[in-house]
């Protein structure tokens, strides 16, 4: 329940004010977002799994935004900013997804 | 692909195990809402922040495209403005030269030695009977004509013997350059589209038999059969080619009149 508050209380947040990235920061922008995603549904995941810890959650969040962060940085002064990007969104979203088929098999029991 | 295998069998963070067998020995500990709750806030923002950059960027995107359209469209319009002008001055500039030049003899003979040299220039509009080459892309969008392959074309009709040649309009002459600007193929600097169509005032029978018989042909022709490039030629009884926009030479000076000066 205050989970779902604080989703809503997310985007009303983003939707209002409207926050404009700093163009520094622009290209960490979508891999934070896929980062985020992941310590979502890695989180939910282990909800439904009934092993879900805060700390863990907590960290996996802000360590994934940073690790993903600093790759496409280091990858950006080694002028292979790009595909360390696709590196990290390979990783990601193969977790996104099998953290999303496990989700279903929970939640549908299929 | 064991990597690959790896990542997708771990997705779940090993912490969670972790903590929850740690959790099942020690006593169990309440989890810190608050603390859950600011994390799943922040990723919602970043999420809603991404979508939200995302959204107002794309029509910016396009906005720019269609400013960067309008300016090549008014540019455009500015200088077929500018040419208008300059064939009226031109124009007035050859009506009162014949003037002047009408009064004396030698005025007469200098008149029709300046007509026939511009004739040949191609500062002036010219009329006659000729071929008619038409080049076009493949239909299929696949293949497209390249600024060499009208190269070819045009100096096979010079070789074939043409007079005067206009490539869509665009008079060439000895200043005149085709070539491949990105995908626009440009004729005197103005860009031109397919279908090409060249015209060339000539002896129609000779210039076809000629130009059929080139080289230039015979590849248009293979290119045709190869990549599906239209190409066809014809006698024309009647062409009308314009003007060139204008010869001015900065550098060259003619022997004949500094001498004679």
């Amino acid at each position: 329940m205050i989970v779902a508050l604080a989703v809503a209380i997310g985007v009303t947040l983003g939707l209002v004010l409207q926050p404009t990235v700093p163009v520094d920061l622009q290209p960490y922008l979508p891999i934070a977002v896929v980062a985020a995603l992941d310590a979502l549904f890695g989180g939910v995941r282990a909800w439904l799994e009934r092993i879900f810890d805060d700390k863990v959650f907590v960290v996996s969040f802000v360590s994934n935004i940073l690790v993903a962060a600093l790759i496409v940085y280091v990858g950006d002064k080694l002028g292979v900013g790009g595909e360390l990007s696709t590196a990290v969104v390979v990783v990601l979203g193969i977790r996104i997804f099998s953290n999303a088929a496990a989700i279903r098999r929970h939640v549908f029991r299929a | 692909m064991s990597l690959l295998v790896d990542i997708a069998t771990s997705a779940l963070e090993p912490g969670y195990a972790a903590a929850a067998a740690r959790r099942s020995s020690a006593a169990s500990t309440r989890p810190r809402a608050l603390l859950v709750c600011g994390t799943v806030l922040a990723a919602t923002l970043l999420v809603v922040i991404a979508a939200v950059q995302a959204h107002q960027r794309a029509p910016a995107a396009s906005r720019n495209r269609e400013r960067l359209l309008a300016q090549v469209q008014a540019h455009d319009a500015t200088i077929a403005a500018l040419q208008r002008r300059l064939d009226a001055a031109r124009a007035d500039t050859t009506r009162l030269q014949d003037a002047a030049l009408a009064s004396t003899a030698a005025g007469e003979r200098l008149s029709a030695r300046l007509g026939s040299e511009e004739l040949a220039a191609g500062t002036v509009a010219v009329t006659g009977p000729g071929l008619r080459v038409t080049l076009d892309d493949d239909p299929q969008g696949r293949n497209r004509v390249l600024d060499r392959d009208l190269q070819g074309v045009v100096n096979a009709l010079w070789a074939a013997g043409a007079e005067a040649i206009a490539v869509d309009g665009q008079r060439l002459t000895a200043e005149s350059a085709i070539r491949q600007a990105g995908e626009a193929i440009l004729v005197n600097f103005q860009p031109v589209t397919p279908p090409y169509d060249v015209q060339a005032i000539g002896d129609p029978v000779a210039l076809e038999t000629s130009f059929g018989a080139s080289r230039s042909a015979a590849t248009m022709r293979a290119y045709g059969q190869l990549y599906g490039l239209r190409f066809h030629y014809g006698r024309e009884s009647a062409l009308s080619l314009p003007a060139a926009p204008g010869l001015s030479l900065r550098y060259a000076r003619s022997e004949v009149t500094e001498g004679s000066r």
